[in-house]
């Protein structure tokens, strides 16, 4: 099952919200350090797509492999599969209770069981790394939404994952703040992550996408390289869609 | 001076006034204030009529009074330049001069109330019965408190893990301890549970029942805190890869507790009201030691007495938990969105 270099692999996934058919048979696979975007117009499933992936959605049928593991076998432990999925959120969702740095370090401590002190090293220089050290000991609530999703995106890679997931990460970022982000996601993308983005950032997703999924509907209709989508795609409702963003 | 915008009063102080009207009114100058207070304290001591019941013309020398007075009050708290100390302080003393004439004037048996209802040598004699009474209260409240929180916090721990089966059992639980009353579950626990081989004392019985009856409000309270909490948060934090429990250790529980300390704590005292019920099993706690020296001494004062200690009781407690709740808010701050 386990190709090398394959991260994921979804097998003809269904999801279902009572009588809404809402992914209608997704298939595709991405390969290691592969930059994946996933775009398409408002309900068609992209949110959903990426959330059924680390099963905070739970598939109604179909099979998903993250690194050749079989996650919706029944005596997975999903905690550990969501060890290696880092994802960032649309509204941030950093703890109010804890400062940024106390954030970062939470889930490395409980979960991967790392020291106090090696995990607040490696959260610091995580907050160094998106450029925000000097906030460490700052509650999220005296944070600009750009510094919050900075944390955030902090928070997720503390736990060293192999995949990263981004479910529309600067959709609530003011526009002054967006770039900030998309440089962070940017340099991730040059050091080798693999990444999952839905977003509506063209500039973005033309500059660091290896590959765009384009989901209408709940499938599929389009996957290629930007250059392929955005200036060689013959499908009516790719050119649709983009014809209203550009 | 940069002009007053229409936000900010024109006058901002007395001279502007004299500026802009030409002259102080009477009224409000200074002079005035303290001299009608000093006519009005002279009417209070010369020509009020004296205590007792007045006749229909002193009726009207008291009224005369009143009015003199509100009036009085009236000036100085639509003086806009007057300070909110010197209004609080006007408006308080208006209702102790109302206090102090009611006294005065109403046909109140004032000696025969102070000799029924707050008799201190009445009091002296029934002390160590109230005392005691007191104390068996506050272990009552106190250990009935701490049974409830911990029960109430596993049951809404438990309801949180949306297993049906489990959920059935909480729910009914719940749905039962609410319904049942107090004394019944009292008397069933100290006189009915000895048939089952379980003998447990007055109070211990009592801290069950209440205990138990507690923790089902308890639970909803947690419960409804847990519901509160954004589901962003339980997302972001099953993402990271903690599992349930370290979920609500880590997340939920830091954040519900700021939201259930208000309706905590007003359990905590309906609860510890209800420890009088405990009388029914033969518990003397502080009402029933109240009642009890009532009827000895033939006289209520320890009754009244017992409202002053439920109160030493309470407001500390209620006071306590401002401070909590004042403390979590600089510690814990919400996500704007």
């Amino acid at each position: 099952m386990n190709d090398t270099g394959t991260m994921i692999e979804v097998v003809d996934l269904h999801k279902r919200f009572k009588d809404l058919h809402v992914l209608k048979g997704i298939s595709t696979s991405v390969k290691q350090s592969e930059v994946v975007a996933v775009m398409g117009p408002s309900g068609s499933g992209k949110s959903t797509f990426l959330r059924c992936m680390n099963r905070l959605e739970e598939p109604s049928s179909g099979h998903i492999y993250i690194e050749g593991i079989d996650i919706m076998a029944p005596y997975i432990d999903i905690n550990r599969v969501r060890t290696e999925i880092g994802m960032v959120f649309q509204s941030f969702n950093l703890f109010p209770h804890l400062t940024s740095i106390e954030n970062i370090k939470l889930a490395p401590i409980s979960v991967r069981k790392i020291s106090d002190k090696e995990a607040t090293d490696r959260g610091m220089a995580l907050l160094d790394k998106v450029g925000l050290a000097d906030k460490a000991n700052v509650y999220p609530e005296q944070l600009s939404g750009g510094q919050q999703q900075r944390v955030a995106i902090a928070r997720a890679l503390a736990m060293q994952p192999q995949i990263m997931f981004f479910d529309e990460p600067t959709s609530a970022l003011d526009p002054e703040m967006i770039g900030e982000v998309l440089d962070v996601m940017r340099n991730m993308a040059r050091e080798g992550m693999t990444m999952m983005v839905v977003s509506h950032e063209m500039g973005f997703i033309k500059e660091a996408a290896d590959r765009i999924l384009f989901l209408v509907d709940g499938l599929i209709v389009e996957d290629g390289t930007p250059d392929q989508i955005f200036n060689y795609s013959k499908n009516e409702r790719t050119l649709e869609f983009l014809s209203k963003i550009i | 001076m940069a002009k007053p915008t229409s936000l900010q009063t024109n006058i901002a102080r007395l001279s502007d006034l004299k500026d802009k009207v030409g002259h102080v009114p009477f009224i409000r100058r200074n002079s005035f204030v303290y001299g009608s207070l000093s006519l009005i304290v002279i009417y209070a001591l010369f020509l009020l009529p004296s205590k007792g019941s007045p006749e229909t013309i002193d009726l009207g020398r008291i009224v005369l009074f009143c009015l003199l007075l509100l009036i009085w009050a009236f000036i100085i708290f639509t003086d806009e330049l007057k300070s909110e100390k010197l209004k609080t302080v006007v408006v308080f003393s208006v209702f102790i001069i109302a206090a102090w004439l009611y006294y005065r004037y109403s046909t109140a048996r004032w000696g025969e109330m102070g000799y029924l209802f707050f008799n201190l040598e009445m009091v002296q004699k029934a002390w160590p019965t109230l005392v005691e009474g007191f104390w068996t209260t506050l272990l009552l409240a106190v250990c009935a408190a701490i049974m409830s929180t911990i029960i109430g916090l596993l049951l809404a721990i438990f309801r949180s893990f949306d297993n049906a089966v489990l959920n059935f059992f909480i729910i009914a639980y719940v749905d039962f301890f609410r319904a049942m009353p107090i004394i019944v579950l009292m008397m069933l626990i100290y006189y009915a549970l000895p048939f089952m081989g379980i003998r447990l004392s007055a109070i211990v019985s009592g801290i069950l029942a209440l205990g138990l009856n507690s923790s089902a409000y308890v639970s909803e309270i947690f419960r409804a805190g847990f519901l509160s909490i954004k589901k962003g948060q339980i997302e972001a934090s099953r993402a990271l890869g903690l599992n349930p429990i370290q979920t609500m250790r880590f997340v939920i529980l830091p954040q519900a507790f700021r939201v259930v300390i208000p309706p905590l704590v007003g359990n905590y005292v309906a609860s510890a009201k209800d420890t009088a019920l405990a009388s029914s099993i033969s518990i003397i706690e502080l009402l029933k030691a109240g009642l009890s020296q009532k009827s000895l001494l033939a006289n209520p004062s320890p009754l009244i007495f017992v409202t002053a200690l439920y109160l030493v009781m309470f407001v500390p407690l209620t006071r306590f938990s401002g401070y909590l709740e004042k403390r979590m808010k600089e510690s814990q701050r919400q996500v704007r969105l």
